[in-house]
């Protein structure tokens, strides 16, 4: 190979400011064509503000992007045709039917009329909503709804999709069911992802995983090669009183990750534990022993677990009034 | 692409048929949207009959020339032939500015972010949009030709044809001016009072409802009419809309017929700029 790929996406030096809290800074990465690449972080880390940078919604304060090797801060009309974005929160009209929606997306994006019909039956028979064709969006259920976004995004054959917080206030079930379709999507054609997400356990089947918070890029690699290099046996402990907690968190003063409802070790293996045990055993009301995992990867990096900051559905409606206010100011 | 695996895309249309696919999309949605809406549709049907049939046919035996016995002046017209213009432009006034909903509805349920990340420059987005409200508001106005006969109103098709054109650029100029209040009122409770402090005040200013004579001198006008109101009536830019109507409809000016259409174009392309400025913004 003499020369390396068009990189699908790259992004350079990219900063952005509101009022006074810098939502991102100074951040670089590159995603090569056919990868599913993974943004992890807290709420308002930047994720989905990194992510409007790239479909255009918002301009960065400096700082380039690339998609396909066209930057879309100077031609963003062209940058657009080449992706398939699905939101954080609905975008579909709910007053026409699954048809309507997709022939609209298609109509727009300038899919001829012959193949425009080819690629809503095909689109919808992947993501098993045939059956509902003709139906009003408004009465599907919202794991329905998101798995027609998906359909929509792909109608006009975009390469690359974003996919923004794409499972949250989905049950267990249909996040499963989502992700099934992503993997097959992949599976039948070169396409590049790219999604945000808070929940770890979502990021494990990724190819590569950047973790970023408060708007700053920690690491970015494989899950695994992330768990070999930041992952941490951690040793989750509640001790019976807190004068037992407090004597164990003076004892291991290095090892101790986390010290609030819980206390968080870093463990060395078995025999740390054991130690533990001789000593503090009966002090002890529940431990747990944690393998090495993205989770103690991010609470190794930044001190704080992801699930800490779990959207709640206040935050979330919070979230999207704010970001209601930021295209439209 | 470098990459072999990825497939080569189809042919990219021309831009031009890009562009009226985009147009075509965002009007179809707009008025596949009104269409399913019977509230607006039984208000375009309910506001023409309370004003020609309850309204118009109640004060006509009162429409006369003549103030305190003493003729003054003289309409040749019925006042239900005198505000069945007016009634037109009431109700593609309310629909025009009612259509502007859908642009705080998009903003506030995401649709416009899938739009606004769609290959379509914003100005093609915002003229499919007017030019949607503008047909759903067309129709509605043509919804009160049917009454022309309660109103002893004889239509030609060239009558028709004529009051079409200026009725198509009455609904453009008021649907930008709905897009361009959307732009500055964020919710729908505000975007209702609005209009509705914006639409009626428009029409009653308008001469729609009561003539200015044409016969008398400006300063006889100032007269029978308190200054200010005169004023007021001269400067809304819809007194002109309406006039042209008339004109088209029942062959009376009050006004320069030439003046009538001026308004009109005039109308439509600033509000439409503005609305295009907004939404360039945005």
């Amino acid at each position: 190979m003499t020369t390396a790929p068009v990189p699908a996406v790259k992004i350079e030096g990219v900063s952005k400011r509101y009022g006074r809290t810098l939502a991102l800074d100074n951040v670089s990465f590159e995603v090569p064509p056919g990868e599913l690449f993974a943004l992890l972080g807290p709420n308002g880390a930047g994720k989905t503000t990194l992510l409007h940078i790239l479909c255009t919604i918002l301009r960065p304060d400096s700082g380039w992007a690339l998609i396909n090797g066209v930057d879309v801060i100077k031609n963003p009309v062209e940058g657009r045709r080449n992706i398939g974005i699905v939101f954080q929160e609905p975008s579909l009209d709910d007053r026409l039917t699954l048809y309507e929606n997709l022939n609209f997306h298609g109509l727009v994006y300038g899919v001829p009329a012959a193949l425009r019909r080819k690629r809503i039956d095909e689109m919808l028979a992947l993501v098993e909503l045939a059956d509902w064709r003709e139906r009003l969006v408004r009465t599907l259920s919202s794991g329905m709804k998101r798995r027609l976004e998906i359909a929509r995004a792909l109608i006009h054959h975009s390469r690359i999709l974003f996919l923004d917080e794409p499972t949250v206030g989905l049950d267990a079930q249909s996040r499963e069911r989502f992700w099934q379709y992503v993997h097959r999507l992949r599976n039948e054609r070169a396409l590049t992802v790219i999604v945000t997400t808070h929940y770890i356990e979502e990021v494990e089947g990724c190819d590569r995983v950047c973790i970023i918070d408060n708007g700053r890029i920690l690491a970015q690699d494989s899950p695994a090669r992330l768990k070999s290099a930041h992952g941490q046996e951690l040793v989750r402990l509640v001790a019976r009183e807190e004068a037992a907690a407090a004597e164990i968190a003076a004892a291991y003063a290095d090892r101790v990750v986390r010290n609030d409802k819980e206390l968080v070790l870093k463990s060395s293996g078995d025999a740390f534990t054991e130690a533990l045990f001789a000593r503090f055993g009966t002090r002890i009301r529940r431990l747990a022993v944690e393998e090495p995992s993205l989770e103690s990867v991010f609470l190794s990096l930044t001190g704080r677990e992801l699930r800490d900051q779990a959207a709640g559905a206040r935050e979330l409606t919070y979230e999207f009034g704010k970001r209601g206010g930021e295209h439209t100011k | 692409m470098t990459n072999p695996a990825i497939e080569i895309p189809e042919k990219p249309p021309s831009a031009i048929m890009l562009q009226l696919g985009g147009v075509y999309a965002i009007w179809l949605r707009e008025v596949k949207r009104a269409i399913r809406d019977r509230g607006q549709l039984i208000g375009g049907v309910s506001r023409p009959l309370l004003w020609v049939l309850i309204m118009g046919i109640g004060l006509n035996p009162y429409f006369r020339g003549e103030i305190y016995g003493e003729v003054r002046f003289v309409v040749p017209y019925t006042y239900l032939q005198f505000i069945f213009p007016a009634v037109i432009l009431l109700n593609i006034m309310y629909t025009s500015v009612q259509s502007a909903v859908s642009t705080i509805w998009d903003r506030e349920f995401g649709f416009l972010r899938e739009i606004l990340v769609s290959p379509l420059p914003r100005a093609t987005i915002l003229l499919g949009k007017i030019l949607g409200g503008t047909t759903v508001a067309l129709f509605h106005g043509s919804l009160v030709l049917a009454l022309a006969r309660f109103a002893d109103i004889t239509l030609t098709p060239l009558d028709i044809l004529h009051g079409l054109a200026l009725m198509f650029m009455l609904a453009f100029g008021l649907t930008s001016l709905g897009v361009v209040i959307a732009n500055r009122v964020r919710s729908f409770e505000g975007f209702g009072v609005f209009a509705n402090a914006v639409i009626l005040p428009l029409y009653f200013t308008s001469s729609s409802i009561f003539p200015l004579d044409p016969s008398l001198t400006s300063a006889q006008t100032k007269l029978v009419y308190p200054e200010w109101l005169v004023m007021l009536v001269e400067i809304n830019p819809l007194t002109y809309a309406v006039d042209a109507l008339r004109g088209a409809f029942i062959h009376f000016y009050q006004f320069d017929p030439k003046l009538g259409p001026i308004v009109l174009v005039v109308m439509a392309a600033v509000f439409f700029l503005i609305a295009l400025r907004d939404f360039q913004k945005a």
